[in-house]
């Protein structure tokens, strides 16, 4: 756990983590001494030497006004530690998730990030901050007290030493057996985690077919499992547990018994073996108390895990010596593309002129998303070579090629602020006239008008206020202003309504003149504009054309347009 | 022996929370109430057992140090026989611990497994709206982990607080019995502890609002940060949001900091006093100095050196445990929160509908009693005719047909299918009544066959199939590697628009004389478009229909078109008609027809 910790932290974040360890094994060292001193202390007031029993008081004392001091001094390094910790996870880890390349992105990750970058730091820097002083403190004291015990009576000491093996075997067994069925456990909360959210996502269709106790059914033997698992669980870990406790009550009842029969015996006094028992206690209590902590070190050993995990996900590479492309001319040489193991593209090649546009047509899962997606370097192509100008996308450097590429994505993302703020964010230095030019351009000034405060309104978290359409026409607005001469965009597959459709489109118009165009196209009149059609099957071209020729050509995308032709003109008609 | 003690103030919770919480938990905990209870006097007895042999220890220190020992066999034989009693309590001790630890354990899971049960019984209930404010991920939460929450209160929290509470008061009554006068000396450090731990939670409240308030901004950024992370990059702004990021976590550092800096002073204080070696050093002095004036037997010291340690041990484990009880205590709020929602009344023999005439009575309704977003809307759907709802977004129309399912009630007004008020019948007699296809298609994990039978559980083979093939599925149906027996999500992997007609399937399968259909299903997956279309058709035949058209060329041959802005119905009638009058729809058509053409020229 500790070199876990030291390997996350950084460099810079080991040392005070060092200094706070050797602090804290010198506080516990004291803490242990002082116990100790107890078998002196006892044996001089048995005896009636209270000068004695007062100069081993005023010992005591000492050691605990020391204890107290470092105990104030390495709480304040732990605090130390742990804010430092904190500020180098941080930073580590918003540097690199930023240097990631953009398709691992997923819709999962998103939470899971979230969570890892706020409570997963908060629980791993409370290691320093919390859990390490017991931990250390709870194997630091309990061996001093066993030393010291060796200068009184080295059979008691010996006794208890003997325990200790017992008692970390009986430790670990129960660590084994939880472990074990925790992944039965965890299987079987996963299914009815799972089951859960079918049912709460699935209730309006249960319910429009009069079915919701069906449903409640098949959730039912979800839960019924995970409760069966849990059960065998406690089972499992009720002996491990048994072990434990006994083996702890064990160990006292042997120094009991022990300690009785060599005072008996006259080979210990009585001062002797009362402060020997107590200082057992001693030696035991803190033991199982770090028994107790194993929660928590768990969970902050899973954050480091996943944290290292993260960290050790190759960033997209940048180029040494980055190269500016000539013109913005895209072309596709060869390329292939898997997710994972699943191929999606398959030596594609294919030119998107320059100043032209370029419409990419085929059925879903052929692969067009991803086209735009390896342009704009989300993922990098398996084989072959995506070129702007002549030069390879990884040789112009994330930077470089940001700047020549407007997305505009479906699904719209906009930052809790201000319509403007996120207008701008296109190009920061822009005047407020150029935002408001680009807001006017994206018909983005009508939607202002009906907010209160005009641009200047909130749109909320993710741009909770507006709608798609609306959503979208601030995101072209933000390309606008970017004025980037490639413009790569994901028609968006859902109807609007016809005030919302009419403003998006004329915002295309606006963000697209002059510029190096490739959409994934929808809709028909987008494809018949086309200056070039790609058409795609299974991740390869199978035509590729102008509009009018591709038609008399007859082949796949004849038949695209007539189905799809034939499907617009289609309407609901009521029963005769 | 104390160790296993790990006890917090469960029960004895702040007294501000007096009013309503308690009751809240207990109304959640009820069901495993009394075997808590038995629990806890198991763990009572557990306490007492463990104290024992800390007594024997002193009392045999006290027998063989007795001023005129006995003769030495005597005084073994003493020895021998506490030392076995001492030992016949660890055996107890640890016998009763493991009853305790079962059954409250046991009442956990089995505890855990009803209230989920509770819950998932009390969503089938809830309005279906109450889904829409909330994601599958909140409510999961709720019935997952905020359950899974309460294992800190019901296996350990009040076992515990037992433990905490038996071991010092038995210790303190031999104690007492030993000597009264040291005992009020041995208590001190506790004083000091119980006063410096107050001084400790003096703002406990305001500094733990303040930390969930930073950690939440610490969240939101990061979430910001990841969401947006494509538009960040591509708008080459990574710095800057990183910026925004590193600014936000050191915000939060800085809080934390400053919070635990200046509690730290009273919170070591308080460590150090109530440690077991400041516990035992004051017994030790108040020891010396009683017996050095004469007014104490120095074998009487032995005790307290024995038990000193014990009277402080529970506010140490008390402190560790407190965060783990205040999140199982607002897990049980929430529960308790989610199994308070309000429930849709359902009567309990309901009546039928005698035909398919749908009729919206004055219907308003406000999701959150203050902004009525329909207006006495009045509208009736003759049998066998197509009614469209359009209109610009925002103006109503989903949530007006939404109406009909009940995934709310109407605020006034009334909705009813065949005469009967569609709140006085059963749910099975309304779902029976009337179909709904849905924007967002939902499959369940099953298979093929099921899902699509949903509506109608007892169909045949050949009706299933039949069904498929009018909702044209049947072919990919028959392609996949089990046919209608394959498990969608598993061996049956769909796109958008082949679930959405596996749900139109449903829908004719469940052959319900009304239907509610959302039509923004347009482009969910293009190039099954046409496909989508020739099945929706087929469903349609014959029924009482509302659809919410969102392209308006697909309602052109309606029987009644609506047109809804702001929560009212402005026109009504035929699209010829309408188009004619030149109002909103006029303007709506237009806008449509210019989209149409607009999108051509924009890529000129």
């Amino acid at each position: 756990m500790i070199g876990a910790l030291l390997s996350v932290s950084g460099l810079e974040g080991q040392r005070p983590l060092r200094r706070n360890l050797w602090g804290l094994v010198g506080d516990s060292v004291l803490l242990g001494i002082g116990f100790a001193l107890l078998v002196p202390f006892l044996r001089a007031l048995m005896e009636d030497r209270l000068g004695d029993a007062t100069t081993w008081l005023l010992v005591m004392t000492g050691l605990l006004a020391g204890y107290a001091v470092l105990r104030y001094a390495t709480q304040l390094a732990g605090y130390r530690a742990a804010i430092a910790l904190g500020r180098t996870l941080f930073a580590r880890l918003g540097t690199h998730i930023a240097r990631l390349p953009l398709g691992w992105f997923g819709v999962e990750r998103v939470g899971q990030i979230g969570h890892l970058t706020s409570q997963g730091v908060i629980d791993v820097i409370g290691v320093p901050a919390h859990l390490l002083r017991p931990l250390i403190s709870a194997l630091v004291t309990p061996a001093t007290v066993i030393l010291l015990m060796f200068l009184f009576d080295w059979r008691l000491a010996l006794a208890a030493l003997i325990t200790t093996p017992l008692i970390a075997l009986a430790y670990r067994w129960t660590g084994r057996l939880t472990a074990r069925s925790d992944h039965g456990v965890h299987a079987a909360g996963t299914e009815a985690a799972g089951r859960l959210v079918e049912f709460a996502q699935a209730q309006p269709i249960l319910r429009a077919f009069g079915e919701s106790q069906r449903g409640l059914g098949t959730l039912d033997a979800a839960l019924r499992a995970s409760h069966a698992a849990a059960r065998a669980q406690m089972l499992a870990v009720a002996s491990g547990l048994v072990g434990m406790v006994a083996v702890v009550q064990l160990t006292f009842t042997v120094l009991l018994l022990f300690g009785a029969n060599l005072a008996l015996g006259g080979e210990i006094d009585a001062a002797e073996f009362v402060a020997l028992l107590v200082l057992a206690v001693r030696y035991v209590e803190p033991l199982l108390g770090a028994a107790e902590l194993g929660g928590a070190l768990r969970i902050a050993r899973n954050s480091v895990e996943r944290m290292d995990a993260l960290l050790a996900t190759p960033p997209l590479p940048e180029p040494a010596t980055p190269r500016p492309p000539e013109g913005a001319e895209i072309r596709f040489d060869g390329v292939h593309f898997a997710y994972d193991t699943r191929p999606v593209l398959e030596d594609l090649s294919f030119t998107a002129p320059e100043r032209a546009m370029t419409a990419i047509v085929g059925p879903s899962g052929s692969g067009k998303t991803t086209v735009l997606r390896l342009i704009a370097r989300f993922w990098d192509a398996g084989q072959g070579a995506v070129r702007i100008g002549g030069v390879d996308v990884r040789d112009i450097g994330t930077e470089a090629l940001m700047a020549r590429i407007s997305v505009v994505f479906q699904d719209v993302y906009l930052f809790d602020g201000t319509i403007a703020e996120n207008i701008r964010l296109g190009r920061p230095e822009a005047t407020e006239a150029e935002v408001a030019e680009a807001a006017r351009l994206a018909r983005v000034e009508e939607i202002a008008a009906r907010l209160p405060g005009g641009l200047e309104a909130a749109v909320g978290e993710g741009g909770a206020i507006l709608s798609g359409g609306e959503r979208q026409r601030v995101s072209i607005a933000r390309a606008i202003l970017k004025n980037a001469p490639i413009v790569l965009l994901d028609e968006a597959t859902s109807a609007l309504d016809p005030v919302n459709e009419l403003g998006v489109q004329a915002a295309l118009r606006a963000l697209t003149r002059d510029k190096t165009l490739v959409v994934v196209a929808h809709r028909l009149q987008t494809v018949r504009a086309a200056d070039r059609i790609v058409v795609l099957d299974a991740g390869c071209v199978v035509e590729e054309g102008r509009h009018d020729d591709l038609l008399a050509l007859g082949g796949r995308y004849a038949a695209f347009w007539n189905e799809r032709h034939r499907a617009a003109g289609w309407h609901l008609a009521p029963a005769r | 022996m104390v160790t296993a003690a790990a006890p917090d103030r469960s029960i004895e919770a702040d007294p501000r929370g007096r009013g309503t919480q308690p009751s809240a938990t207990a109304t959640l905990l009820a069901p495993v109430r009394r075997r808590l209870i038995v629990a806890c006097v198991v763990q009572a007895i557990a306490a007492v057992a463990g104290v024992v042999p800390f007594i024997a220890v002193a009392e045999i220190g006290r027998a063989l140090l007795a001023d005129n020992p006995v003769d030495t066999s005597g005084s073994g034989l003493g020895v021998w026989w506490i030392a076995g009693l001492a030992v016949a309590a660890l055996a107890l001790r640890l016998i009763c611990l493991l009853g305790a630890g079962a059954l409250t354990h046991f009442a956990d899971v089995d505890l855990q497994l009803d209230l989920r049960r509770r819950m998932a019984a009390h969503l089938t209930q809830v309005p279906l709206g109450w889904f829409d404010a909330r994601s599958a991920g909140l409510i999961k939460t709720a019935l997952q982990d905020d359950v899974k929450a309460l294992h800190h209160l019901v296996g350990h929290a009040y076992v515990n607080l037992i433990s905490a509470a038996t071991t010092p008061i038995v210790a303190l009554a031999y104690l007492f019995w030993i000597d009264w006068r040291l005992t009020l000396i041995a208590l001190l450090p506790v004083l000091g502890g119980v006063v410096l731990y107050a001084l400790q939670y003096r703002g406990y409240g305001e500094n733990m609002a303040a930390y969930t308030r930073e950690l939440g901004a610490v969240n939101a950024a990061a979430v910001e940060f990841v969401q947006g992370i494509a538009v960040i990059k591509t708008f080459g702004r990574a710095r800057q949001a990183y910026g925004r990021f590193i600014e936000r976590t050191s915000a939060f550092v800085e809080f934390f900091w400053n919070w635990m800096r200046g509690l730290l002073a009273i919170s070591a204080a308080a460590e150090v006093i109530l440690s077991p070696l400041a516990a035992l050093l004051t017994a030790l002095a108040g020891g010396l100095v009683l017996v050095s004036a004469g007014a104490m037997a120095a074998i009487d010291v032995i005790p307290f050196a024995v038990l000193a340690p014990a009277l402080t041990a529970p506010f140490l484990t008390l402190a560790y445990s407190q965060n783990e009880l205040m999140l199982a205590t607002k897990a049980a709020d929430r529960i308790a929160e989610l199994l308070a929602t309000k429930t849709l009344p359902h009567p309990g023999e309901g009546r039928r509908p005698v035909d398919a005439r749908v009729v919206f009575d004055r219907v308003s309704f406000a999701y959150d009693d203050r902004t009525e977003v329909l207006h006495e809307i009045d509208l009736v759907l003759e049998p066998g005719t197509l009614t469209a709802l359009v209109g610009p977004s925002g103006s109503g129309k989903s949530t007006l047909a939404r109406l009909l399912p009940r995934f709310w009630d109407v605020g006034a007004g009334s909705i009813s299918i065949g005469g009967v008020d569609i709140r006085e019948m059963t749910p099975e007699t309304l779902y029976r009544s009337a179909a709904f296809v849905f924007q967002h298609v939902q499959l369940l994990q099953t298979t093929i066959g099921e899902n699509i039978a949903l509506g109608r559980p007892d169909a045949t083979a050949a009706e299933i199939e039949a069904a498929a093939r009018a909702a044209q599925i049947h072919d990919r149906i028959a392609e996949l590697p089990r046919g209608y027996a394959s498990v969608a999500g598993q061996d049956a992997r769909l796109s958008g628009g082949e679930a959405q007609r596996i749900s139109i399937a449903r829908a004719i399968l469940a052959d319900a004389p009304v239907l509610v259909l959302d039509e923004a299903t347009a482009f969910a997956d293009p190039e099954a478009e046409a496909a989508i279309q020739t099945a929706l058709s087929d469903l349609v035949a014959g029924r009482t229909v509302l659809v919410i058209a969102h392209r308006l060329h697909t309602v052109t041959e309606a029987n009644a078109i609506c047109v809804m802005d702001e929560g009212r119905i402005v026109e009504r009638g035929r699209h010829g008609a309408l188009l004619a009058a030149g109002g909103l729809y006029a303007r709506l058509w237009e806008a449509s027809e210019a989209a149409l053409t607009s999108r051509a020229e924009a890529a000129q």
